[in-house]
């Protein structure tokens, strides 16, 4: 995570590798214009791509496809009758605003976090909590996600509002990925799967150019459960071994025509061109902010030097 | 005559002329309230015309119905140009171009209003971490087409209803969002013409008093508001079509299960067969819900952005999201302006610089700004 910056080259070679894991929440509409660089190409220092030039000779900066997994929240929400295209220009500029002072970094669902709050009712007036991210959503300053732990056998989850701005830090202390999107299913799992320690320190990664997917089967505990898991074809799950009448109920209730849906797909996403431009807008102040921390980081060691 | 109708007659001898209007009065006695009369209920809804598909009938039709007109690529160019020439594009207009008589502000001036988009709900936190919704409105490109001064304002239909017992009150008509004039009818593009700009999509009436006028042409900004005073926000509700019992007028329908033939979402009894022996008038039932005028009074203005001209109130407003408002000065006593307001509207400085992009409240946190310690 520290120097991951110096790094983010290597990831565009292994882009394609990355895209074909994480293929779940693509649409068919999103096709990136450029073919994807073998790490050959991929020397220059910055990240992001340059496009050949458009019709005026200018260079069009374009953010790097990976933007979508790791900045989701600024996608706005894709439902048509409440999209004003002003409206979600403001919200980017006053998350930015809201990024400058506060580093929110990438993370996914089933990734290791703890998040500093301040708080009137705790005796340091900071309340630190670390869990794991089982689900996030929202979009624009409006963006979630929520930590799962086990605290003296009582499960805790609590949910953080990305932009609330009494969150003082948020650090990634263990980044991957989990076989599915939201890990809801950890609620009906053994407690050992969802026990992390309070005093848990950042791991460092070996591999920075890619992040590793955990293929971790969970085990459930018995039924009753709070959702039938039977019925939501989840990876990350050990055999449940039910009778079989379950899964002959789930059959019954599935709906395979969804995956040939297109309209469905279509209005769930934002189209690849409008996200785009809206990472290409995102994309300098969000890199300046990366650096600007880097180098207030390289001027601590060396006072500490 | 019914046994009701003889007792009330007993009771109630009133003299009537040929020429008096009978009034309905009622006998109160506790008498008769309690043996024949269950109380006198009054369903408000009855008579009150809730909605119109229409505009009234001094309007100028307003949109053009669109032939299928086939002319040649050449001749389309020429009506462009055209356009172009007669709405030739005017420099924006400066506080000492116009001859506004420096009226001073007194706390009874009744100042314009301006039409604005509601573009959607933003999420804010205050200074002690309390989360606030707040409703994005985007002022649209407003002008004043014309001034109606208060004694022909009284004359009008609508001015005579609402100053028929005060002192009546001028009205301006403000214009926003310039559009082609294609679209319009020439008889909508006639009212413009006096003012020599675009024909305007939407048009708006508001209230002002004679030391708050505004010579036509003028521009009417986000900087017309002040940060931190309260407006009230005129808008059409969300239209939601024709609507059950349940959901239009909050009933509670019937069980779920438990045997329920047919019986879920309905209304259920509609009178009693004893009083009236008829439906009432106003009883409710399904129909059309939604798309009805509505004021939201007394909502802070929590930010303005002077560059978008866009305004930050707290609350929601009624209608859904890119939906036409009208914002003004709230009518409620104790939120009014203390000190003087931008009178008659705010001017940008002349030599194009602004003061201030982003004005804030004083309640709420920046977001540049470090993170709340409580």
């Amino acid at each position: 995570m520290l120097r991951r910056a110096v790094l983010q080259t290597f990831r565009q070679g292994l882009a394609q590798s990355f895209f074909k894991r994480n293929a779940v929440s693509l649409s068919e509409t999103t096709v990136t214009h450029q073919p994807i660089e073998t790490s050959n190409e991929a020397d220059e220092k910055s990240v992001s791509k340059q496009k050949p030039g458009d019709e005026s000779g200018n260079t069009v900066v374009v953010a790097p496809p990976e933007f979508r997994f790791m900045y989701p929240e600024f996608l706005p929400d894709p439902a048509m009758e409440r999209r004003n295209r002003l409206k979600e220009k403001l919200e980017r500029i006053d998350m930015l605003q809201r990024r400058s002072v506060v580093e929110i970094p990438e993370f996914y669902t089933g990734s290791v976090m703890a998040v500093t709050v301040a708080d009137a009712n705790s005796p340091n007036k900071f309340a630190r909590f670390v869990g794991i991210c089982i689900q996030r959503g929202g979009s624009g300053l409006r963006a979630w996600f929520i930590l799962r732990n086990v605290v003296d056998k009582q499960g805790v989850e609590i949910l953080y509002e990305m932009y609330c701005p009494l969150i003082q830090k948020i650090e990634v202390l263990r980044l991957e990925r989990r076989l599915d999107e939201s890990l809801l299913y950890l609620r009906d799992a053994l407690p050992e799967y969802s026990t992390f320690p309070l005093d848990m320190e950042p791991e460092r990664r070996l591999n920075n150019s890619v992040v590793p997917i955990n293929p971790l089967k969970v085990k459930l505990r018995p039924r009753p459960w709070l959702e039938r898991w039977e019925r939501q074809n989840l990876q990350g799950v050990e055999d449940l071994n039910l009778p079989q009448r379950f899964y002959d109920k789930a059959e019954k209730v599935a709906k395979p025509w969804e995956k040939y849906d297109l309209m469905l797909q279509y209005r769930k996403t934002i189209p690849a061109e409008e996200q785009e431009k809206i990472f290409a807008d995102v994309h300098s102040q969000l890199q300046q902010q990366e650096f600007k921390r880097k180098m207030r980081r390289r001027r601590g060691t060396d006072n500490e030097q | 005559m019914s046994t009701l109708g003889l007792l009330r007659t007993l009771f109630n001898p009133k003299i009537v002329t040929p020429n008096a209007i009978q009034l309905q009065s009622l006998n109160r006695s506790p008498f008769l309230v309690g043996l024949f009369f269950n109380h006198e209920q009054v369903r408000t809804m009855s008579r009150v015309k809730r909605r119109t598909t229409h505009p009234p009938y001094w309007h100028v039709l307003k949109n053009n119905q669109r032939q299928d007109e086939k002319i040649s690529s050449d001749n389309l160019r020429f009506v462009r140009e055209v356009i172009q020439d007669k709405y030739k594009n005017k420099s924006p207009i400066k506080g000492s171009d116009l001859d506004i008589e420096k009226k001073e502000w007194d706390p009874k001036t009744k100042r314009s209003g301006v039409i604005a988009r509601n573009i959607g709900v933003q999420h804010m936190w205050e200074k002690d971490g309390k989360k606030v919704v707040c409703t994005v409105l985007h002022v649209l490109d407003n002008h004043v087409i014309r001034y109606v001064p208060p004694e022909e304002y009284a004359k009008s239909i609508i001015g005579a209803k609402v100053f028929r017992n005060r002192k009546p009150l001028g009205c301006l008509v403000v214009g926003a969002e310039a559009a082609n004039p294609d679209r319009f009818t020439r008889q909508y593009c006639s009212l413009f013409n006096e003012v020599g700009l675009l024909p305007k999509k939407r048009l708006a009436r508001f209230i002002v008093t004679p030391n708050a006028v505004l010579p036509p042409c003028t521009p009417l900004t986000a900087g017309h508001f002040v940060v931190g005073q309260a407006v009230d926000v005129y808008g059409k509700t969300i239209d939601y079509g024709f609507q059950g019992v349940v959901k239009r007028w909050g009933f509670k329908g019937g069980p779920a299960s438990h045997g329920a033939t047919k019986f879920h979402r309905r209304g259920g009894t509609i009178g009693t067969g004893r009083d009236k022996a008829r439906v009432w008038p106003g009883q409710k039932m399904p129909g059309h819900m939604g798309s009805e005028r509505r004021f939201c009074r007394g909502l802070k203005i929590v930010r303005i952005n002077m560059k978008y001209n866009v305004i930050y109130v707290k609350g929601t407003v009624p209608g859904p999201t890119n939906s036409i408002v009208q914002i003004f000065d709230t009518v409620l006593p104790r939120r009014k302006f203390t000190e003087a307001p931008p009178h008659p509207t705010y001017f940008p400085p002349e030599d194009g610089t602004l003061p201030q992009e982003d004005i804030w409240d004083s309640s709420l946190h920046v977001f540049g700004s470090p993170s709340i310690s409580v």
